[in-house]
């Protein structure tokens, strides 16, 4: 029994379907990346996962259980953590406070949520910044914040939503680092939306690229990124044309 | 007692605050001590009175971000409750109070489930409907007096009494709210250090981090309306036996609503202290404006224009009320 | 019977009017997004000047609309230039306290200058004339007339949001405003106009119900209320469903009377005891609050 299954997953918003049909499943402790062209659903897929959307058809079992039709903050508390791209539980709370958010879903008690928030943030090297408004962080550090409140709730699973988004190769090998240690030595097991091929091919035991709502391929990062439907997806049809007469054929990343 | 902990410290404030805080304590405690007219012990009152619904509107309207027009309902279900136990079946203040105030959750939580599927103006819409029809009802209700209300003799009873709080001078009202005014303020502080107040802070900023983090935001948000009601339906009960003369249309009427979020936006919504310089602004300048242009004025409804204008002025250009503002030069500041 | 058809008819013809009372609420909120509480007393004011320049000029009431309709122009223009642009930077709920302002204001500067007694019409061509349909149904001359300007007003707004360049500039802008910015749509222009609009609708609206209804500063939140139940009942930024909400919300407004007419089939005593009359707002707001629960898109909305 796999640990997340995803079946024959259909989301559909009127005549689009942003998730045709999906299949797949996670075993533990794996670290998974979800890649694919803009618009391929990846976002759209974690938030059927993760509760935020209905599902149209299709079913998710998680841990064993059916948890295609529960809500948002009943998924979270079986389990599954996810960060937005763009968001922090408040801009108006300091980092520690943000953290104790997350915190609060396993303890009512004020002092054990900021006793927690610290160790997490501790583990995430982010104690420097315990008491700055997160409003006035920049964005990398915002969203190392983010990961560092889904860590709050415990999570067995932890979807991270592009938390690369427009860093820099230092900010990049920074939340490298973090995620390694989220997996590695927190045992959670990951998955992650990543446009920075650096970061997602790096970490990843495994790839699952969707496009147009489809998944197209599955497999390890060097398997997927000689996989002339992933390179379509990414480069179009022309490019793996041309290229066809090369010898090694097309890698989409070495 | 952690909770008990949590509602005495008040550390996370600049010592400044603090020490401005005790201070103005120490003078609302020996402030009837001294000569004072009773013009301005009555305004005393008031400001207490309203620095408490200011400071249960808060909760729902500030810390959870759903502006809640309607709490004028409240004010009438506590002070009913109160009124017409005491007339009817001479139960003292002590115990309709709480009864007040357990009817009033109960109508809070009748109208809360179906309300928080609403956001934003159509919330605050809502939230008036719900005081308008339930001020229509008690218009048309014999039980409560209808339009003509209720009235508390006090000639019946031998002031003072403490247990249905009837008493002749205002001194002892003047104690009575003050220590309710502690009270909630000691609520409010462990109430912003809660895991609710965490929870609502969150799902005020951005609801689906809020679901993804475990909360359940429908449920958070009823459960604060519950406590808002709560606070609102107290001071209501107090309102009853101070004035001793309710009628629908001024303990329910929108105008009341109005002005207690309108006090909470203006000292600063989503702060401890917000509500308590709003009423502190508000009702003197409504209180002094009527004796100064005289009750003509009142009638023609000058001091209101002023109300509004400073609302639509706060509203354009600091919707964080004063204490917004007080923040913002102390942020500059600090950099 | 008459009781019921009477109750009927007086319900129509007063929801065609209420109608277009919502109508002005409902092109702001399609394009802007923004819920303006001012809105009763954009049509108190309106209401006054149908009156005042009726008893000025001594021209007929009815002659008023145009008058009525340039105020409630620059009246929108005004407010929303002169404050309401600036609300819109702000939070939600800086929006709905600056428009609460906004009606207090309004409001008490009508009772500065006006005073609070009630005021009404008494002459006109329509006034105190009736129709008499058969069926014992007596129809008031000036609801009737007010019905069918009301009518014809709607058309009119009808034919220039769908028919004029102008119209569908401003449906591009409430449908998506940064689009209709990318296509050269001059969005600040498009709010005033939307603001404009607006507010020529309900002030006419109100020059037209002063024929039937007596005014003083406080009617404002009455009506306001009344247009938020029409608005949630057609759809939030639905022309089409704010006529046949409003033609609905009339008939709820007749509910006295369809009361009166129950009470006379069955007879009953306490039906008749019942204080219907002074409850009938309340039906407006509790169906306000029960469409908002049930169903949050209205009949005929897009927009939520």
């Amino acid at each position: 029994m796999a640990f997340l299954e995803i079946e024959k997953l259909t989301k559909a918003f009127g005549g689009l379907r942003a998730n045709d049909g999906i299949s797949f499943s996670l075993e533990r402790k794996e670290l998974v990346g979800l890649i694919g062209p803009n618009g391929a659903g990846k976002t759209t897929l974690f938030n059927c996962i993760s509760g935020h959307y209905p599902v149209t058809s299709g079913r998710i079992l998680f841990n064993g259980e059916d948890i295609t039709r529960l809500k948002a903050h009943e998924v979270a508390r079986r389990g599954i953590a996810r960060t937005f791209q763009v968001y922090v539980a408040s801009g108006d709370l300091t980092v520690e406070e943000n953290v104790m958010v997350g915190c609060f879903m396993h303890t009512g008690s004020r002092g054990a949520a900021r006793d927690k928030a610290r160790r997490i943030l501790k583990e995430l090297k982010l104690q420097d910044l315990s008491d700055s408004m997160v409003r006035e962080l920049p964005v990398p550090a915002q969203k190392r914040v983010t990961m560092a409140t889904a860590l709050g709730t415990e999570p067995k699973m932890l979807l991270l939503d592009e938390v690369a988004a427009g860093l820099n190769p230092a900010e990049i090998e920074g939340i490298m680092g973090s995620i390694r240690h989220i997996h590695d030595g927190m045992g959670v097991t990951v998955m992650l939306i990543e446009h920075v091929m650096e970061l997602v091919m790096n970490v990843s035991d495994r790839l699952i690229v969707l496009d147009y709502g489809e998944k197209i391929a599955e497999g390890t990062p060097q398997q997927v990124a000689k996989d002339p439907r992933v390179i379509k997806a990414y480069l179009g049809e022309r490019y793996v044309r041309e290229k066809a007469g090369l010898e090694n054929g097309v890698c989409l990343y070495r | 007692m952690e909770a008990i902990r949590n509602a005495f410290d008040f550390s996370d404030f600049p010592r400044i605050d603090l020490v401005i805080a005790g201070a103005l304590a120490l003078f609302f405690v020996v402030f009837p001590l001294s000569p004072h007219s009773s013009f301005t012990m009555a305004t005393m009152i008031q400001f207490f009175m309203f620095s408490i619904y200011g400071m249960g509107w808060n909760t729902i309207g500030g810390y959870g971000g759903q502006v809640d027009l309607g709490k004028a309902q409240y004010v009438g279900i506590g002070a009913y409750t109160t009124t017409v136990m005491l007339i009817r079946w001479d139960i003292p203040f002590w115990l309709s109070m709480p009864v007040g105030m357990g009817f009033s959750v109960l109508w809070s939580f009748i109208i809360g489930y179906p309300l928080f599927r609403l956001k934003g103006h159509y919330f605050a819409i809502a939230t008036i409907a719900t005081s308008l029809v339930l001020k229509d009802i008690f218009e048309v209700w014999n039980f409560v007096g209808a339009a003509r209300g209720l009235g508390i003799s006090p000639i019946k009873y031998q002031p003072p009494d403490f247990l249905r709080l009837i008493f002749k001078e205002d001194i002892y009202y003047y104690y009575v709210i003050l220590g309710f005014f502690f009270i909630g303020i000691l609520y409010l502080n462990w109430f912003r250090k809660s895991r609710l107040g965490f929870q609502l802070r969150c799902i005020k900023d951005n609801e689906d981090v809020a679901r993804s983090l475990g909360i359940n935001v429908h449920w958070a948000k009823i459960k604060t309306y519950a406590i808002a009601t709560a606070f609102v339906s107290m001071v209501g009960s107090f309102h009853a036996c101070y004035v001793k003369n309710i009628e629908p249309e001024d303990t329910m009427s929108l105008d009341i609503s109005i002005l207690i979020a309108l006090m909470a936006m203006l000292g600063g919504a989503g702060s401890l202290w917000g509500p308590v310089i709003g009423a502190g602004i508000l009702i003197p300048l409504k209180s002094y404006l009527k004796e100064w242009l005289g009750a003509a004025a009142g009638l023609v409804g000058i001091d209101l224009i002023l109300y509004a204008v400073i609302i639509m002025l706060i509203s354009a250009f600091e919707p964080r009320g004063i204490w917004g503002i007080v923040q913002k030069v102390r942020r500059r500041k600090r950099r | 019977m008459e009781i019921l058809l009477g109750a009927i008819s007086s319900g129509l013809l007063l929801g065609m009017v209420i109608a277009l009372v919502a109508l002005g609420l409902t092109i702001i909120f399609g394009v802007m997004d923004i819920v303006n509480f001012a809105h009763g007393e954009f049509l108190m004011l309106g209401m006054y000047t149908g009156l005042l320049t009726a008893q000025f000029t001594g021209v007929d009431p009815l002659f008023t609309l145009p008058v009525a309709a340039v105020v409630g122009f620059l009246l929108g223009i005004l407010c929303y230039s002169g404050f309401v642009k600036f609300l819109l930077r702000g939070p939600v709920v800086a929006q709905l306290l600056g428009t609460f302002g906004l009606m207090l204001f309004l409001r008490n500067l009508a009772l500065l200058i006006f005073g609070s007694e009630d005021r009404a019409l008494h002459h006109g061509i329509l006034v105190g004339r009736s129709f008499d349909v058969g069926m014992g149904i007596i129809i008031p001359a000036t609801k009737l007339a007010a019905a069918l300007l009301s009518v014809l007003s709607f058309v009119g707004v009808w034919l220039l949001m769908n028919r004029t360049k102008v119209g569908k500039a401003l449906a591009a802008t409430a449908l998506n405003g940064q689009g209709a910015r990318y296509m050269g749509i001059p969005t600040e222009r498009m709010n005033n106009l939307a603001w404009g609009v607006g507010g020529a609708t309900v002030t006419v609206a109100g020059a037209l119900i002063v024929n039937f209804w007596s005014v003083n500063p406080f009617v404002g939140i009455l009506f306001t209320m009344i247009a938020f139940a029409v608005v949630a009942l057609g759809g939030f930024g639905s022309v089409p469903g704010a006529f046949f909400a409003g033609l609905v919300v009339g008939l709820i407004m007749e509910i006295p009377g369809l009361w009166d007419f129950l009470t006379y089939l069955t007879d009953s005593e306490w039906m008749g005891q019942f204080p219907m009359t002074s409850l009938k707002y309340m039906w407006i707001y509790a169906a306000y609050f029960v469409i908002m629960v049930v169903r949050p898109r209205g009949l005929f909305g897009w927009k939520q």
